[in-house]
């Protein structure tokens, strides 16, 4: 056997880079026995896999009828069943043709132009969260920056009322139980969506009586229009939560982190930090992804690199080591923030492109843009860091640093 | 009559979103690779053109008055 079979070692959760980086050099589409799933590595493949949309349904939840992995509670099958429910409700677990016309409803809110509206906010808000640590000398860069950042921005698209935002973090928490693999993580989350449903649908009765330009409304004139239903309007409301949150979450932090890890590239980012932000940005996406892999179900049998996939077989495409190929990126475990061009898939690819791609582009051209500006350098407080057991997502635990 | 457009598709970013084919269906198709080329830059209304522009999650779009050169998008 090439590599042990168990996707959630320590070994593997600390080091995504080495073990799929093994897979994607030799045998690159790859059958998990354990989890009994397709497991994709290079960049072609997952261009490829994720431009054939008809190929590999995104509806996971809804065509799924397996059990969760990794294993949970028995007892706890019912809470998944109403998982599952919630999650087959999202758009993005949705395939053409109903998928295009709910992206439809969304698609303006999050264009280049409309989010460069934005900017303002982020970096004001950006500016008060620095102002806070500033004098301290050190900060917790998950608790302080980039946990309250894209909380403050969601918060306001949905226009949450400001008492109310530290009751929405707490939700958003247990929702991120989604892609971890604790045994009974079905109660936090459902509690999570429970409690999401229940705090937005007041709020949804309101905006469909008086339409505003918030994220909320747009979604409720959807259920106008017959797109959506009202669950799904909830449910896609909280998926703006969650989906806007990790992902921002991890690329601010691990950004931060291999800039630490590369005080060269630092010192080039303070040369110039508005016009280095962009690449550099980009760079931070490609090197430590946000997001490590995201599923399909085979919709008909394919064959990749001369292994059937069988309809209904579980494939899940990694970009951790897609944004490590070296057959498309030069030196590609270098962090080098003036990399272009620099195509990689941290947002995906084809019709499911990140629907938030520009936000977090924003919030991290911002927040990169602006440590630079204010703040030295930095040294980690201690050198051991910990991730979260996720296959979905590449989550710090916390991320403590101090500046002189 | 409606002016003349030059109207590219940067293959260095696109994504294959096709959210183009929606806004300006005559204008832009998918290729082998899935990535978006303007085959009839004539195809729809300049609004539609750039309304399908405006709305590439990449700005992968470029648009110009095919007379003047003048940049129209982005």
């Amino acid at each position: 056997m090439l590599v042990q079979n168990d996707m959630f070692t320590p070994e593997v959760i600390a080091d995504p880079y080495a073990y799929y980086g093994r897979l994607r050099d030799h045998d690159p589409v790859h059958w998990n026995e354990k989890y009994q799933l397709w497991v994709v590595t290079r960049h072609d493949d997952l261009v490829w896999l994720t431009r054939h949309h008809e190929l590999f349904s995104s509806a996971v939840f809804k065509n799924d009828p397996r059990p969760p992995y990794p294993a949970i509670d028995e007892s706890d099958f019912g809470l998944y069943e109403y998982v599952r429910n919630y999650q087959g409700d999202q758009f993005i677990q949705h395939d053409r043709p109903e998928h295009l016309e709910m992206r439809k409803v969304v698609h303006g809110y999050f264009t280049p132009k409309s989010l460069e509206e934005w900017r303002p906010f982020v970096r004001n808000a950006v500016k008060h969260l620095l102002d806070e640590v500033e004098e301290k000398g050190r900060m917790d860069v998950m608790r302080d920056l980039a946990t309250p950042l894209p909380v403050l921005v969601i918060a306001e698209m949905m226009g949450v009322p400001e008492p109310d935002r530290p009751y929405i973090r707490q939700l958003a928490e247990k929702l991120l139980y989604i892609g971890r693999s604790e045994h009974d993580r079905m109660k936090p989350l459902t509690e999570g969506m429970k409690g999401m449903i229940e705090y937005v649908s007041p709020l949804v009765d309101e905006r469909i009586a008086n339409p505003g330009d918030d994220f909320i409304s747009v979604l409720a004139s959807g259920e106008k229009q017959g797109v959506f239903t009202r669950h799904e309007v909830l449910v896609n409301t909280s998926l703006l939560l969650l989906a806007g949150h990790e992902t921002t979450i991890n690329l601010l932090c691990n950004g931060t982190l291999a800039f630490l890890q590369h005080p060269d590239q630092w010192a080039k980012l303070k040369q110039d930090p508005a016009g280095a932000a962009k690449l550099a940005t980009e760079e931070c996406l490609r090197y430590d992804s946000p997001v490590k892999s995201i599923q399909r179900i085979a919709t008909q049998d394919v064959e990749v690199r001369g292994k059937t996939l069988k309809k209904d077989d579980r494939v899940r495409w990694f970009i951790s080591s897609a944004n490590r190929d070296p057959d498309k990126f030069e030196k590609p475990d270098t962090f080098d923030i003036a990399r272009w061009p620099n195509q990689h898939v941290a947002f995906g690819s084809g019709v499911h492109h990140c629907l938030g791609a520009t936000l977090a582009r924003v919030e991290g051209q911002e927040v990169f843009k602006s440590l630079a500006e204010r703040f030295p350098g930095f040294q980690l407080d201690n050198e051991a860091l910990e991730y979260q057991p996720s296959i979905t997502f590449r989550s710090l635990k916390s991320l403590p640093i101090h500046w002189q | 009559m409606a002016r003349q457009l030059r109207v590219r598709v940067d293959h260095l970013l696109c994504v294959g979103n096709a959210m183009c084919e929606t806004f300006a269906p005559n204008v832009f198709r998918l290729n082998d690779d899935r990535q978006s080329e303007a085959v009839n830059p004539a195809g729809d209304s300049e609004e539609k053109i750039l309304e399908a522009a405006e709305n590439c999650p990449m700005s992968a779009i470029i648009v110009e008055d095919a007379e003047t050169g003048e940049q129209l998008f982005p």
